[in-house]
């Protein structure tokens, strides 16, 4: 299939979805977030059948979190990169880990460093953070630089006033 | 004939012989290397044959029970310094840790990263630094022959620092590695 015809299809099977050219091979596509599973379903039947990666967008002044998709298709060489714009203060949408078994540690990331909750995926404990107790560390409300001051001290930017934090007497 | 100098055991577990122990030991190191960040790039031809190490008598070590230096070559993350603490716990006396880089001596270009520890002298004692980002293997060298002089005049003493304010080397360690609560106070509602 051509990239017309598969833009074509997915406006007919989804009116709601936005899909638009980009690139010489690729198609941008926004979907609300409800029908997000049964999208990436109909793309997989469409022989989209490689799961690049998942990631998500934190767009904190529109209170808004953007999870990405990104698919590519061995068959007609498109590339589509599917986003779904949720509610921040209500970060919940479905796991697409039925579909692909690797996009169960995509999500398991996003919901560890975003805070997004994906229903349906069967583990979403944590993966990379030793002991986390914080907010998640990639949204923008999280303060990195205040936090590793607290938590593992202060770096002295000023040599002059840079002191030896060891206790020194017991050399 | 003359007689021969007889050295006991107990004199050497009372350290009577430490300045002829430490002159054999500066001469015979074994390194073990916790590569944890770009820095491990710099210590193949630091051991090959362009700088070749052992010319002064350091080696390349397997496992912590049988090295005496560890070196550590990058950023170190709340979960690398766990296993960091385990390998250095692990290294029998005497035994000197070396910093490499930037990232142990005040997180480098980490200094701000919520992931990395910034200053390692907190969590185990650090005999030397090797300042750079990153150091060349000159400047490798450079550090190692100097803590050989350090280990020969019995200067390099921070595995007795570690265990004289065990103490405080544990509490800091604790406090990264077992948190009981938020840092910045803000919870999180994990489902």
């Amino acid at each position: 299939m051509k990239r017309n015809e598969i833009m074509e299809k997915i406006k007919a099977g989804f009116p709601g979805a936005d899909a638009e050219p980009r690139f010489s091979n690729q198609i941008h596509a926004a979907v609300p977030a409800a029908q997000i599973t049964g999208f990436i379903t109909y793309l997989k039947q469409m022989d989209f059948k490689h799961l690049v990666n998942i990631t998500c967008v934190d767009w904190i002044e529109e209170n808004q979190f953007e999870v990405v998709y990104n698919v590519w298709s061995y068959e007609h060489h498109i590339h589509i990169t599917v986003k779904s714009v949720i509610d921040r203060t209500k970060p919940e949408l479905q796991s697409i880990s039925s579909l692909w078994p690797a996009a169960q540690v995509y999500e398991q990331e996003i919901h560890e460093m975003f805070g997004v909750v994906f229903l349906g995926n069967p583990d979403l404990g944590p993966l990379f953070l030793h002991n986390w107790l914080d907010l998640p560390p990639l949204r923008k409300d999280f303060n990195a630089e205040e936090y590793s001051g607290a938590a593992y001290g202060f770096v002295e930017t000023d040599t002059a006033e840079a002191t030896c934090i060891v206790p020194m007497e017991e050399n | 004939m003359s007689e021969m100098l007889t050295v006991s055991r107990q004199d050497i577990m009372d350290g009577r012989y430490e300045r002829v122990l430490d002159w054999f030991r500066s001469r015979s190191m074994w390194m073990l290397y916790y590569c944890t960040g770009c820095g491990a790039i710099e210590l193949p031809p630091t051991m090959t044959s362009r700088f070749d190490m052992e010319r002064f008598g350091i080696g390349p070590m397997a496992t912590p029970r049988q090295a005496d230096i560890l070196l550590i070559t990058g950023y170190i993350s709340v979960k690398t310094l766990k296993r960091v603490v385990r390998t250095y716990d692990q290294m029998p006396e005497p035994k000197w840790v070396v910093g490499f880089g930037s990232c142990p001596i005040n997180g480098g270009i980490y200094w701000n990263s919520y992931a990395t520890i910034n200053h390692l002298e907190k969590y185990i004692p650090i005999d030397l630094s090797i300042a750079g980002c990153m150091p060349r293997p000159q400047a490798v060298l450079s550090g190692l022959t100097r803590l050989m002089e350090q280990v020969k005049k019995g200067e390099a003493v921070g595995y007795k620092k570690y265990k004289m304010n065990y103490d405080w080397y544990k509490k800091n360690q604790d406090e990264v590695l077992y948190r009981t609560e938020p840092v910045l106070g803000g919870s999180h509602e994990a489902e």
